[in-house]
């Protein structure tokens, strides 16, 4: 299950951040959000050598903490999707997948002409959206 | 990992003892330890310690019981200290080969030993050590029996008999070389054995309890690692590792409780070991990989409900041992992302490589188990009376067992324990740690590890899990120490919840400090962040958000009020902040809050400020708008703002009329200021309060807005730096959301260009400075030009007239090639000096006023001018060269007096002057007419070009000097005369002025015009060459209406000339004019001036205007020293200027020849006989004119 996504801008600033949890974990998330762009950092500034590697926007699994595991998908214009799952085992396919979706929305919601770029987003709409794609990926990855 | 046992954290190494010969114990010792594969020696002096250490304790083999443990706990150290892998025995070679006591005392000893060591299965080797030489005892047949002998009751191979020659150096090192090879292969065979011992039991199942199958497969480990066989080693670890997670179901006499705590124990161990093998191995994946499952096993572990702490505390220990591992193998490490394997298989990320990571989670883990063991403490208040039970518990015989130790008369004897006194024994223990500094010590290491990762984000995670840690020790200044490092990336990324929290622990230690300061700075900057309404929803899961509590909109209005309520005026009542009454603004103890353009705070309040024009006059106003924004949540009422600017005679305030007015701290400083009234001066969130007011200065130069006060309550106020509205940075943090915004001016385009900074003008001066020149400079004379100032307008006070020579060309006055010619020159125009103001400096006495006049430059300082008056002075100008200049000349002057710090007013003005020559001066040498002397010099000419002129000895010469105007300007010339310039001119040539008539008085020479005078020159003695003299001409421009002026002498020097005696000389004579058909005789006089015979020819040549008669052509003959004349009667045959008939003359001796001058040889016929009057005083006057 998805717990969070969030979408970092170019100066690593959050744009949207979304905890789907009842708990009490949301400042958590933060920082594990926060965090997880240390990895991405990383994976940027030292590209594999591995060719498929290259042009690829899905960056993988970021870091395991004792209960998330977080992914991350980089656009070609270095805006950042964070996702932290719950799941241990999840599908690769099912998270790129995810993303794929997730880019798609974040594209429409900043297409919108009354977006500001570099803001943060407040549409509801897109609000909407991520979460029934983060519902369809709990079913999914569940099924 | 300091915490495990020395025999588990370094890899066994094998052991042998040493019996007999104790002296020889210490080399063969050492040199077995230094051996690459060291080897540990036990070393028994005499033979009745071997049966005490190698005693084995009798086991029932065959009971059915089940063990009390898996692992015992000093198993490995006994076999790593105690048991031998072999025994070495050294006899003497005296004992051996001596008497037969000696040789049945060393048997026995031998039988002893054997019996001893047949339990253990420990081999033997037999070392014969040399007392003497080698060769006596090979040649000693005797000897040769008696090993034989020696080999035979030891049942050893003879290999392992061994001699041992410590005398002999080389002897001594073979020696050695030969028992370090045998003990080793023996030792490693031992080990072998008893690992293949143990591995048949293992694998033919002879074990009825997993307990048994788990320590024998670690056994077996124990050995191959004891041979260095490693990957047997790994291979019986993880096997026993299998094993023992199947015994987590199994019951055995153990509670619960404890039985987990021992198998947590045990897997510790073996997870170490496994680790450690595959990190020495370089196997980083795999080790990673391994600690992975691990990790995953552990979770999986059924946890302890009674006692959580205990499985935390336990976990937080396996991250921090394989963090210390890993970081000790770090070196291998050198690329992390070789290892992260790219593909679908990706299941370890960068930081599962890195020490940090594990670290970050040991803390977690003590974390967790800290706040467990809290809880579980405050369940038993009851602890006291268990005290003394749990007193004496102490580790029992096998890993991961406790036990209570009993005292019974001498005997101690082990009693196991309940899960509850168990529980209360670790409860205790609990107690006596302090994890929070553990805790802390773990962070910094990770801290520290992300930092030299560069990993910043990592690094504030951990950051603020350290001072999370200190504020729960109330060390409140760590905490904010650490808080102020952390927040600051936040704050650059706007991470508005982290900031929060960061912010709200900063605040809080910064009440519990009393510091009022920071307390308001971070109240404030957390009401100011952009948590909005809408976006409050998100952060509802907040609970641990610490002392800030949640990010809401309500949160940061309450904390807004309770700041607030710290700078209003209740604070004296008593009515502050509730909770800290220690925290207070009072009259002693103002504070004056400073926000610049990099402050965080600037979203509190941010001041812009723009001029409306920017320039403007000095006196006239202009307008300058003041906007101040504030993202506060909650309105401000400002007391007062005060505007100060670089000048401060513009500073003004602006007073909120209704709040101000019942306070009465107006100063009499602030009193002299200029006020404004606003009506009423609130502040609403992220709405420019915009103020716009006039403002005017009356100092030239830049009018700059330099801050802001903003005065809230009676002792609180907010400096900002004045932004201008062109280049204002966005705010932090706000600039991320969506928001409307405004611009700081109703002007937009004021908005987009305003700047905080306005140029005024220079005043007008009010003053006439005039430079006038009379047409062109002439070189040579003082030009003067005068300059006029006149005060039109105001007074001029401390005036200063600076004046400057510019070559109009720009090149300077005098080019750097001409400087070394010129050099004593100077300069080619030259400001001699100032009349006019050389007086006034002068009667102004010894004043600080200045008057200085170089070549080039003059600075004076010219006298008060009252408005209306005027002051003038001349400037004297003297020309070397022809040369355009350029005069500047510029007056600073102020216009007050005593006024040092007002503006200077400056006027400039520029005059170009060209520099003329005004006379040229040419001359002529003439020989007499109608004479003319044969110079020798002109026979044979030299070839240099610079030849002087010749003239010849005794007769007189022409000159005539004429001076020609060459500018536009008349002038008077006064006179010319010709200076000699030495004493013995006069004897050497005489020049006088020619007969003319003398012209007295001076002459007006209109441009272009010539004035001439003739000078009669006849050299008297024969010097070559002969100086002439200078030329002296002296002039003066003609003045016009002006008064007269001076008189400059214009000088130039006459060529030199040579004076040669002539040696012929040919005149002739004729009369001055010839009549029509009137005949007249033509006479060529030659004067033969040398002791010398001359012969010349003659020759004569017909003109058709006259009939002539006599020699047409001859040769005649000079005597020395005398004349000869040649006489032709002429007959003029038409009237008019006529070419008498030519004559030439060529001398043999000088190859020289002679023809007159067409000039020379004219006469003018008249038609008939002219009739002057006075005709014979003309005449005579014109044959005077013909003879000079």
């Amino acid at each position: 299950m998805i717990v969070c996504v969030a979408i970092v801008g170019h100066q690593n600033n959050p744009l949207y951040i979304q905890s789907f949890t009842d708990g009490d974990d949301a400042l958590k998330l933060h920082h594990v959000v926060h965090c997880s762009l240390d990895v991405v950092d990383e994976r940027v500034n030292n590209p594999k050598k591995s060719g498929p590697m290259l042009n690829e926007t899905y960056l993988g699994l970021l870091y395991p903490t004792e209960n998330y595991k977080v992914y991350g998908y980089l656009t070609n214009t270095k805006v950042k999707f964070i996702s932290v799952t719950t799941d241990l085992d999840v599908k690769d396919a099912d998270v790129r997948n995810f993303f794929r979706k997730f880019h798609a929305a974040y594209v429409d919601a900043v297409s919108n002409p009354f977006h500001v770029p570099g803001k943060k987003i407040t549409s509801k709409t897109f609000a909407e959206r991520i979460s029934t794609i983060v519902k369809a990926f709990g079913l999914s990855s569940a099924g | 990992m300091e915490e495990y046992p020395d025999e588990l954290r370094n890899p066994p190494v094998a052991l042998i003892s040493l019996v007999g010969c104790p002296e020889h114990h210490p080399a063969i010792s050492s040199y077995l330890h230094s051996q690459q594969h060291p080897i540990n020696v036990l070393a028994l002096p005499d033979f009745s310690k071997v049966p005490v250490v190698l005693a084995k304790k009798v086991k029932d083999s065959g009971s059915e019981d089940p063990p009390g443990g898996i692992l015992k706990r000093d198993w490995l150290l006994k076999h790593r200290t105690k048991i031998p892998a072999l025994v070495a025995v050294l006899f003497s070679s005296l004992d051996v080969s001596g008497g037969p006591t000696q040789w049945l005392q060393v048997c026995s000893d031998l039988e002893n030993l054997k019996a001893a060591i047949r339990p253990r299965n420990v081999k033997l080797v037999v070392v014969v050590v040399l007392q003497s030489s080698s060769a006596e005892l090979h040649a000693d047949g005797n000897n040769e029996d008696r090993m034989i002998a020696l080999k035979k009751r030891a049942e050893v191979d003879s290999k392992y008999l061994l001699m041992y020659t410590p005398n002999d150096v080389s002897e001594l090192k073979q020696s050695l070389d030969r028992l370090g090879n045998v003990f080793s292969e023996l030792a490693s065979a031992h080990y072998r054995e008893e690992g293949r011992r143990i591995r048949t039991k293992v694998e033919k199942r002879g074990y009825n309890f997993p307990e048994l199958h788990m320590r024998y497969c670690f056994k077996v480990a124990i050995y191959a690692e004891f041979r260095r066989d490693w990957n047997e080693a790994l291979k019986f670890y993880e096997e026993a590792y299998r094993i023992l997670w199947q015994m987590v179901g199994t019951k055995t006499r153990l509670p619960p409780i404890q039985r987990i705590v021992e198998i947590n124990s045990v897997a510790e161990q073996l997870q170490f070991k496994i680790s450690t093998l595959l990190l020495h191995g370089g196997k980083v994946l795999d080790a990673v990989q391994w600690f992975c499952q691990h990790n995953v096993a552990c979770r999986r572990l059924v946890r302890v409900t009674e006692a959580p702490y205990l499985h935390w505390e336990w976990m937080s220990r396996q991250f921090l041992v394989f963090a210390e591992l890993l970081e000790t193998s770090s070196a291998t490490m050198q690329s992390i992302s070789s290892f992260v394997v790219g593909g679908t298989d990706r299941t370890l990320t960068e930081w599962e490589f890195r020490p940090a990571y594990y670290y970050q989670l040991a803390a977690t883990y003590l974390k967790k188990k800290q706040s467990s063991l809290e809880i579980s403490l405050s369940m038993t208040d009851n602890s006291s009376e268990a005290d003394s039970s749990i007193d004496s518990v102490v580790p029992s015989t096998y890993v991961g067992q406790f036990a209570r130790l009993l005292e019974q008369g001498d005997e101690l004897s082990m009693q196991p324990l309940s899960d509850e006194q168990y529980v209360q024994y670790t409860l205790a223990e609990g107690k006596r740690f302090q994890d929070s500094y553990e805790i802390i010590a773990l962070l910094k290491r990770a801290y520290e590890s992300y930092s030299s990762l560069k990993a910043q984000r990592m690094g504030s995670t951990c950051g603020l899990d350290i001072a999370k840690e200190y504020f729960f020790l109330n060390n409140y200044v760590n905490t904010k120490q650490v808080c102020d490092d952390i927040i600051t990336l936040y704050r650059q990324e706007g991470w508005v919840a982290l900031i929060w929290e960061v912010l709200g622990y900063l605040r809080e230690c910064s009440r519990k400090l009393g510091a009022v300061k920071s307390f308001i700075e971070y109240s404030l900057e957390m009401a100011a962040l952009p948590v909005l309404p809408d976006t409050s929803i998100t952060f509802l899961g907040f609970m641990e958000s610490g002392p800030a509590g949640l990010p809401s909109l309500q949160q940061r209005e309450h904390i807004q009020k309770e700041v607030m309520e710290l700078f209003g005026k209740d604070s004296r009542d008593g009515l502050s902040v509730e909770k800290s009454t220690d925290l207070r603004l009072t009259e002693e103890n103002p504070l004056n809050l400073e926000i610049d353009f990099v402050s965080p705070l600037r979203t509190v309040m941010l001041a812009s400020v723009a001029f409306h024009e920017q320039m403007i006059k000095p006196s006239v106003s202009t307008l300058i708008t003041l906007s101040l924004l504030s993202q506060l949540p909650l309105s401000i009422q400002i007391d007062k703002i005060d505007l100060q600017f670089n000048q401060p005679q513009c500073n003004f305030s602006i007073i909120n009329k209704e709040r101000y007015t019942s306070t009465t701290m107006i100063s009499s400083v602030q009193q002299s200021q200029r006020m404004e009234n606003a009506s009423s001066l609130v502040l609403t969130t992220n709405r420019w309060l915009r103020l716009t007011f006039e403002i005017k200065s009356e100092q030239s130069g830049k009018l700059e807005c330099v801050s802001i006060i903003v005065k809230l309550g009676p002792h609180f106020s907010i400096i900002c730096r004045a932004e201008r509205p062109a280049s204002m940075d966005d705010l932090p943090l706000w600039k991320f959301e969506d928001r409307v915004e405004t611009f700081p001016t109703k002007d937009p385009t004021l908005a987009l260009t305003g700047q905080k900074a306005t140029q005024i003008e220079e005043p007008e001066p009010l003053v006439d400075l005039a430079l006038v020149a009379t047409g062109p400079a002439l070189v040579g004379e003082s030009f003067i030009v005068p300059v006029t100032i006149s005060a039109k307008g105001h007074d001029v006070y401390s005036g200063e007239l600076k004046i400057n020579l510019v070559d109009v060309r720009g090149d300077g006055l005098f080019s750097p090639r001409e400087t070394e010619a010129s050099f004593l020159d100077g300069h080619h125009v030259e400001l001699l000096g100032i009349a006019g103001a050389e007086q006034e400096g002068k009667s102004q006495g010894s004043d600080s006023n200045i008057n200085r006049i170089q070549q080039s430059f003059g600075l004076v300082s010219i006298p008060n001018i009252k408005n209306g008056e005027t002051w003038s002075c001349e400037l004297e100008i003297k020309w070397h060269q022809p040369k355009p200049i350029m005069l500047f000349v510029s007056l600073g002057y102020s216009s007050q007096e005593k006024d040092s710090t007002s503006q200077k007013i400056n006027i400039h003005k520029s005059l170009q002057i060209e520099g003329k020559i005004a006379v040229t001066i040419n001359h002529r040498i003439m020989l007499p007419f109608r004479r003319d002397p044969l110079l020798l010099s002109m026979v044979k000419p030299f070839n240099d070009a610079d030849q002087l002129v010749s003239l010849p000895l005794g007769e007189s010469n022409v000159l005539i000097v004429s001076a020609s105007n060459c500018t536009e300007i008349p002038i008077w010339v006064e006179s010319l005369s010709i200076e000699t310039d030495f004493i013995s001119a006069s004897s050497s040539c005489c020049i006088k002025p020619g007969s003319g008539p003398e012209s007295t008085g001076s002459t007006l020479l209109v441009a272009e015009e010539e004035y001439k005078k003739v000078f009669t020159v006849k050299p008297e003695v024969d010097s070559a060459p002969l100086s002439l003299g200078i030329v002296c001409l002296r002039w003066r421009r003609d003045p016009g209406h002006h008064e007269p002026s001076t008189i400059v002498t214009t000088k130039h020097r006459l060529p030199h000339v040579n004076v040669e005696v002539p040696t012929l000389i040919v005149s002739s004579e004729c009369p001055p004019y010839a009549v029509l058909g009137d005949p007249f005789t033509y006479f060529v006089k030659i004067q033969n001036r040398t002791p010398l015979l001359q012969e010349l020819k003659v020759l004569l040549s017909d003109s058709q205007s006259f009939l002539m008669s006599g020699t047409h052509s001859g040769t005649v003959f000079v005597l020395p020293k005398s004349d000869h004349v040649l006489s032709y009667k002429v007959i003029p045959l038409s009237s008019g200027t006529q070419q008498l008939p030519k004559y030439s003359l060529t001398s043999s001796r000088y190859s020289a020849g002679f023809q007159p001058s067409s000039a020379a040889s004219t006469i003018f016929v008249f038609p008939s006989k002219p009739l002057f009057k006075g005709a014979n005083d003309r005449g005579k006057n014109l044959e005077s004119v013909a003879t000079i």
